[in-house]
C-alpha cells in the first residue's frame, strides 16, 4: 500500500525546485527570446521565426518542457524537479478559470449554442465510430469503452474516469492515454500552421480545434499558439468555450459508454459496477467549470469594469492586468506540460488501439475542419 | 482483477501515484485549488488597481 497521506501542503516546499524551472524558462523566454526573434534576420529573411514557423512563447514553453525531459535530463525528469511540475494542470486550470473575465453572460449564450451543436454531434459520432471499429478490429470490450471516451471527449480526464466503471486495466488507459497525447502532440504543432496557411479567422480556427483536438492542454496550446493575444474574439477565448462544453460531457459520456459496456456482460457479472448518472454527476463533474461561470458571472455584472469588446469602451486597467496575468499563468502552465511528454512512454502506444485512435482522430481532426468551414457563416463571433 | 484508478491519478502512458499529474488528491480537489488559487490572484490585482 502507497501512502496517500501526503496532502498538498505539505509537498508544496518540494514543488519550488521545479516551479522555479518552470518561471525562469517563460522568463526568459518571454523577457528575451521572444524580442529577439521579432527582430532577428536569418538568410536575408526578416524574423523567420515568428513568420515563418509562428514560434511564439506557448510553442518555446512547451519545446523546452519536452526538451528538459526527452533530452537534457535522458528521458526522465530529476526528483527534484517532478513535484513542481506537478502544479502544471493547476496553473492551466486557474487561468482557465481567470478566462472567465473574457466573457459575459450574453457571449456564453451565443457561443455556448453554437458549441452544443458541434461538440455535442462530435461526441456522439466519435463514441459510435470507435465501438463499431473496435468491434470490426476485434478490440477489448474495455479497451474500446476506453478509447471511446478518450477520443470523443477529453482525452486523459475521460480515459480515466471511463476506466474503473468498464473494468479497465492500467495497461488499457496507458494505451489509450500513450494514442491519444502521440496524435495531440502532433495535432498541437501542426494546427496554427494549416490554420494561417487556410487563412482562418480566430472564431473559425477557435472552432475547428475546440472540436477537433482531443486534450484540454493542448487545445489551450494549439490556440495560443495560432493568436497568443488573451482578449475576446481571440482564438484561446472561442476555443476555451468549445473545450468547457467537451469537459463538462465528460459524466454523460462515462454513462453512455458504462452502459453499452455492461449491456454486453453476463447479467450476473454486474453487480454492483453500473453507476447512474447523477452519480456520475456528482463524482465527474469538473468543478473548476463552476469558478469559471463565477468569473463569468462578476464580469457581466462589471466588477473588473469594461470587458473590451469589439465597437465598446477599451478594456480596464483590471481587465488588462488579468488578462497579463493570465497570459504567464498559461506559460508557466504549458512548460509544465511539456515536461509530461515522454517519448519512451509515448512508444507504448501501438497495434490495433493505435490504429483505431489514428483513424478515429484524424477523421474527427479532418472533419471538425471540414464542418467549420462549410458553416462559417453561421458562427457568430463575440 | 482490475485497476481502479483514482481520478487524478492522470497519467502519461503508467498508472499510479508515482506517476500522477499532480500534487493534489485527487481531480476534484485540484479544481478547487484552482478556485482559491483564482480568487486570491483576483482580489490581489482588483485591489493592487483600487488605489
Amino acid at each position: 500500500m502507497h501512502n496517500e497521506s501526503h496532502g498538498f501542503f505539505r509537498q508544496l516546499p518540494s514543488a519550488l525546485p521545479g516551479l522555479s524551472l518552470i518561471i525562469v524558462t517563460m522568463v526568459v523566454i518571454r523577457l528575451w527570446v521572444e524580442p529577439w526573434m521579432a527582430h532577428t534576420k536569418v538568410f536575408g529573411m526578416e524574423k523567420p521565426l515568428t513568420d515563418a514557423f509562428h514560434l511564439n512563447y506557448i510553442l518555446l514553453g512547451i519545446l523546452c518542457g519536452l526538451l528538459y525531459r526527452n533530452v537534457i535530463f535522458g528521458g526522465k525528469m530529476p526528483e527534484i524537479f517532478v513535484d513542481g511540475f506537478k502544479l502544471s494542470r493547476l496553473m492551466i486550470k486557474t487561468g482557465i478559470i481567470m478566462l472567465g473575465s473574457l466573457y459575459t453572460f450574453s457571449a456564453i449564450v451565443q457561443l455556448g449554442s453554437m458549441a452544443i451543436f458541434l461538440i455535442g454531434g462530435f461526441v456522439i459520432m466519435t463514441i459510435i465510430m470507435v465501438l463499431w471499429l473496435g468491434k470490426l478490429f476485434g478490440l477489448d470490450r474495455s479497451m474500446t469503452a476506453v478509447l471511446a471516451n478518450a477520443l470523443s471527449i477529453c482525452g486523459v480526464s475521460a480515459a480515466v474516469a471511463t476506466s474503473p466503471a468498464v473494468e479497465a486495466k492500467a495497461s488499457h488507459v496507458a494505451y489509450a492515454i500513450a494514442t491519444i497525447l502521440g496524435f495531440g502532440i502532433l495535432t498541437m504543432f501542426i494546427s496554427p500552421f494549416i490554420g494561417h496557411e487556410l487563412g482562418l479567422t480566430d472564431l473559425q480556427y477557435g472552432a475547428w480545434i475546440g472540436t477537433g483536438i482531443l486534450n484540454s492542454g493542448q487545445v489551450l496550446a494549439a490556440a495560443l499558439a495560432f493568436n497568443p493575444n488573451v482578449a475576446p474574439g481571440t482564438a484561446v477565448s472561442i476555443a476555451e468555450i468549445w473545450n468547457i462544453m467537451r469537459v463538462i460531457s465528460i459524466p454523460f459520456a462515462v454513462f453512455a459508454v458504462t452502459i453499452w459496456y455492461w449491456a454486453g456482460k453476463e447479467e450476473s457479472d454486474s453487480s454492483g459496477k453500473k453507476k447512474t448518472l447523477g452519480t456520475l454527476l456528482v463524482e465527474k463533474f469538473p468543478v473548476f467549470v463552476i469558478g469559471f461561470m463565477v468569473m463569468v458571472f462578476f464580469t457581466s455584472m462589471g466588477a473588473f469594469g469594461d470587458v473590451g469588446i469589439k465597437g465598446g469602451p477599451p478594456a480596464s486597467e483590471t481587465i488588462k492586468t488579468l488578462r497579463l496575468v493570465m497570459q504567464w499563468i498559461f506559460g508557466f502552465g504549458l512548460v509544465g506540460l511539456g515536461g509530461f511528454i515522454d517519448f519512451k512512454e509515448l512508444r507504448q502506444a501501438g497495434g490495433t488501439p493505435l490504429k483505431l485512435g489514428l483513424i478515429v482522430g484524424t477523421t474527427k481532426y479532418v472533419l471538425a475542419l471540414v464542418v467549420v468551414y462549410l458553416i462559417k457563416d453561421y458562427l457568430v463571433s463575440i | 482483477m482490475t485497476t481502479q484508478q483514482k481520478t487524478g491519478s492522470e497519467t502519461i502512458g503508467a498508472a499510479g501515484p508515482k506517476s500522477k499529474m499532480t500534487l493534489f488528491k485527487d481531480d476534484r480537489a485540484e479544481d478547487i485549488g484552482a478556485i482559491i488559487l483564482t480568487v486570491l490572484i483576483v482580489a490581489v490585482i482588483v485591489l493592487l488597481k483600487m488605489k
